[in-house]
């Protein structure tokens, strides 16, 4: 357990008075508590100021971070290409998609985030290592389902693999993707578009602040 | 009248359609194998294990998998629409929703979306018996009754927040996904986006069944009310209201893509699929 996850976790307990959620280790909780933690990020008054955002975004992907297996995210999406990397190419791959991936979503979440309100519909078990948390997220009257899925890592503790927003599930997507590229052409050049991607992006975000 | 003629277009469009949605079955995987952007060529065992993706309550079962191949015939067409209704939305339709979310307060912006919502529930109800789905087809024709008598002809919706007038929403494009009608192959189309042979038959049918269309089908002439232009003006207003709702959320997958096309086409056929598994 890292020192990110425990402060995810005290936060947690000082912004809830629900009790023994936060120590239980069911999949549930470990989505609710980096959740509730990022919300109070984005309502923290300290954030409102202008040129924080940055600030605010690092803050965001410390509590979030932990939440998903990015190796197995990496490995899913690749899918059957992922034994044409070798092992730097893979630890290259998985770093530099993570990096997209948190910056794409911490940006929608802070430019949008409304008071929306996140409903816990339930879990389901597959197994006693595979889980899937059901969640609303309710926006005006919109809601959107958003479900977690959830892999039990060595250290015992759940892991997000794939979400799944509206049926449409974020690994299948890209696999997709990358699948057609990695058809013709090699994962140096796969992972060189996603720096490319990666660096044009922190350049907009360091002009937004 | 004006009618007689765009009647019998109808008519010939979906027969068109009828007849290659069946003759579309076979190349349809076929021919899939030639994109290699596809899940096509992956197999059970080149495709990570994940146990939700199978549930047993999903009648078509294993051929799940296969179902998510959708031949691309047209793709380099698909694409040009793809691009057009991305400038579309950027240098029209973007403008004229967030405008209109400025000026039109939030009440309002639901109260419309709410009757027009209520206005197409026969259309869903008819799904849902199509489909065999009794308590969902309950529940609509519930929600209906009370929304256009107690909730204003459905400005409001006062039955939001119990879930069993509330149920999956159904249309055509999934009523033939539940009777195992293949998707044929991707389309785009101008203006209304990205669909399938079989869920563009849906959306014709659906057409049909709702409210106003189905009065000008069978002649009824009720004036203004069943005029092209009210039409027009009704269909646009509903899209820039929904759209004043989800701004943002096109640009953010499209920004979260290496290739938007390929990005949104597999989100298309993904949500269909999830669905009609509901």
């Amino acid at each position: 357990m890292s020192l990110k996850h425990m402060i995810g976790a005290l936060a947690f307990f000082m912004l809830t008075t629900i009790p023994a959620a936060a120590i239980s280790m069911e999949p549930m909780a470990t989505i609710k508590a980096p959740v509730d933690a990022v919300i109070a990020i984005l309502n923290d008054p300290q954030y409102k100021v202008a040129g924080t955002k940055t600030a605010q975004r690092d803050e965001i992907w410390k509590v979030v971070y932990p939440m998903f297996d990015f190796d197995e995210i990496s490995k899913r999406t690749v899918a059957r290409y992922w034994s044409d990397f070798n092992d730097s190419e893979k630890a290259a791959f998985t770093d530099v998609f993570a990096q997209f991936l948190g910056n794409t979503y911490i940006d929608k979440i802070q430019g949008e985030y409304h008071n929306e309100q996140i409903v816990y519909l339930g879990q389901d078990f597959y197994s006693d290592t595979y889980a899937e948390v059901k969640t609303q997220i309710v926006r005006e009257t919109l809601s959107t389902p958003v479900n977690y899925r959830m892999i039990k890592g060595g250290e015992g503790r759940w892991m997000v693999y794939d979400i799944i927003v509206e049926g449409v599930s974020l690994v299948k997507n890209y696999r997709t993707q990358f699948a057609s590229i990695l058809s013709k052409d090699k994962p140096a050049q796969l992972i060189q578009r996603l720096n490319e991607k990666l660096t044009e992006q922190n350049k907009r975000l360091a002009e937004n602040g | 009248m004006a009618m007689k003629p765009r009647r019998s277009f109808l008519v010939v469009v979906v027969v068109v359609l009828m007849g290659s949605l069946a003759w579309a079955d076979l190349p349809a995987t076929a021919s899939a194998d030639a994109s290699p952007g596809d899940d096509a060529a992956a197999t059970a065992d080149s495709v990570p294990f994940d146990p939700f993706d199978n549930p047993s309550e999903n009648r078509s079962g294993e051929k799940d998998l296969m179902m998510q191949v959708v031949a691309d015939p047209f793709a380099g067409l698909n694409r040009a629409m793809f691009v057009f209704n991305d400038k579309l939305y950027f240098w029209v339709l973007k403008p004229v929703a967030s405008g209109y979310r400025v000026v039109v307060p939030t009440p309002v912006r639901v109260s419309v979306k709410d009757f027009f919502f209520n206005l197409l529930s026969p259309v869903r109800f008819v799904n849902c018996i199509f489909q065999g789905k009794w308590k969902s087809a309950e529940g609509e024709f519930c929600r209906f009754m009370v929304n256009t008598t107690a909730g204003c002809l459905g400005l409001y919706n006062v039955v939001r927040d119990k879930p069993q007038f509330n149920p999956p929403e159904e249309d055509f494009g999934q009523t033939l996904g539940y009777w195992n009608v293949d998707n044929g192959f991707f389309i785009v189309w101008p203006l209304f986006g990205p669909s399938t042979l079989r869920d563009t038959v849906g959306s014709l049918g659906d057409w049909a069944l709702n409210p106003v269309s189905f009065m000008q089908l069978v002649n009824v002439d009720a004036g203004q009310l069943t005029s092209t232009t009210t039409n027009v003006v009704a269909y646009s207003v509903r899209v820039v209201n929904d759209t004043s709702f989800r701004i943002g959320d096109y640009e953010t997958l499209k920004n979260a893509s290496l290739d938007p096309y390929e990005a949104f086409r597999n989100a298309y056929i993904q949500n269909r699929l999830s669905k009609i598994a509901q």
